[in-house]
């Protein structure tokens, strides 16, 4: 097809049109009056789009029982794959969805046409988990349920954040109001292979056990007979082997140390630092002995790496990665 | 109220929390690290990977050193904590932020220009 006008202004006409042998890209590309063969094709960015595009074409007169304005029969058989399931998964996503009432409108595709069919971003994917556990976080921001956060060090439960979602993604990231933290700074060096695995009872019963014996005055006596009380409750038991090898190795030599008196001897002092570390094991007899050795731990003015801290925050973001999991208070 | 360049960040910013943190810029907020370090400062900008530049920066070592930063760049899987200032409001943030990006998206009027998502025709 000859472009019109073209013929008086371009040296040769051949050079500008597409279908031609003569065509030149590098002219067309550069030419101020290249004619378009098809001026009003759509543009797409990607074949992925072309697809979507494609899609969207054929599906509103299936779902609008409209007859087909386009697409090739060809096409149409092609697309109908689970006849029984449509209509009924077609039904259930449109009770999950948000704006479902406008789309159905046959009428409306004339004038005012929706820009979208519906907003989808952070906020209102929220509602769509219905069924699943993150739905149920969305019932947390509904109705306003206090969550406990456990959050995760590299091994293990780090400590727990308690406070009222506001916001949640599928990547579990969380917004929290009114936050308490209760916490632990992981253990270094040599004690993080010895390490018995923290649990949400030990986490609190050590800070029940730092409270008291913080308003006690530091009475070593009791509170060590405290400690020996809680380890033995704790029904708790998750250890790895391997832990528990190593630290039953520390609580016998523990138990040497603490039969031979209870004063503080510089070379004994590492290892009983070491054992003290590993006294939140359970399930042992040596009650006595592990008594001892809490009370010369914590006659100690040494930083205690097993210190449980608690803080305050009014708005925390929690990236999901580090989220272990999310318990609803009742 | 800088939106990403790129549809693909575009995109993954407005389906994710991600947009709660990129309202946060230019205020000056603690980001703590999974190391159990924490940085606060006034945030640059962040990334749909969680990625934040932060200026101005207090940083304090997970042994508790603490140093002076004019720059830091985290990244985002070493976050674990971003605290939000009081000020703040979460909802309207994450709102003005997911307006910010339709603006960019329907920049020009409907009819104009190249569209990044096509309506289907009917």
């Amino acid at each position: 097809t000859e472009p019109r006008g073209s013929r008086r202004r371009s040296p040769s006409p051949g050079r500008l049109d597409v279908s031609s042998s003569r065509f030149d890209p590098l002219l067309a590309l550069y030419s101020p009056r290249t004619p378009l063969p098809f001026p009003a094709a759509p543009c797409f960015n990607n074949l992925a789009e072309y697809e979507s595009f494609q899609r969207g074409l054929r599906r509103p007169p299936g779902r609008r029982a409209a007859p087909a304005r386009r697409g090739a029969p060809a096409g149409r058989a092609s697309r109908r794959g689970p006849p029984a399931a449509d209509p009924e998964r077609i039904q259930r996503l449109r009770s999950l969805m948000v704006n479902a009432g406008p789309e159905q409108e046959g009428a409306e595709g004339g004038t005012a046409r929706r820009r979208r069919r519906a907003p989808r971003n952070v906020l209102t994917r929220m509602p769509l988990h219905e069924g699943s556990p993150l739905g149920e976080l969305h019932r947390c921001v509904r109705d306003g349920v206090r969550i406990n956060v456990h959050i995760r060090t590299f091994k293990g439960l780090r400590g727990v954040c308690t406070g009222f979602l506001v916001a949640f993604d599928k990547f579990w990231n969380m917004a929290l109001t009114d936050v308490d933290e209760t916490y632990r700074k992981p253990v270094m060096g040599k004690a993080f292979y010895a390490e018995p695995q923290l649990s949400l009872t030990r986490l609190f019963d050590r800070l029940k056990l730092q409270e008291s014996s913080g308003k006690k005055g530091a009475d070593s006596k009791t509170v060590s007979e405290e400690l020996a009380l809680t380890n033995d409750s704790q029904t708790l038991s998750l250890r790895a082997g391997s832990g528990r090898g190593r630290a039953e190795e520390e609580r016998e030599r523990q138990k040497h140390l603490g039969r031979a008196g209870e004063k503080k001897t510089p070379g004994d002092k590492c290892e009983a630092d070491v054992g003290s570390r590993t006294a939140h094991t359970e399930g042992d007899g040596a009650g006595g002995a592990r008594a001892r050795s809490q009370s010369r731990r914590r006659r100690r003015p040494k930083v205690d790496y097993q210190q449980v801290f608690t803080r305050h925050i009014n708005q925390i973001f929690i990236r999901g990665e580090n989220v272990l999991l999310v318990h609803l208070a009742h | 109220m800088e939106v990403s360049h790129s549809v693909k960040e575009r995109t993954i910013a407005e389906n994710s929390l991600v947009i709660l943190l990129q309202g946060l810029c230019g205020r000056v907020t603690t980001v703590e690290l999974r190391d159990e370090s924490a940085a606060a400062g006034r945030v640059t900008s962040v990334d749909a990977f969680m990625n934040v530049r932060l200026a101005e920066v207090t940083f304090t070592d997970r042994q508790g050193a603490v140093s002076h930063l004019d720059e830091l760049f985290v990244t985002g899987r070493n976050i674990r904590y971003v605290h939000i200032p009081d000020e703040v409001d979460i909802q309207a943030t994450i709102e003005e932020q997911l307006q910010a990006i339709h603006r960019v998206r329907y920049f020009g009027g409907r009819d104009k220009g190249r569209r990044e998502f096509l309506p289907a025709k009917h």
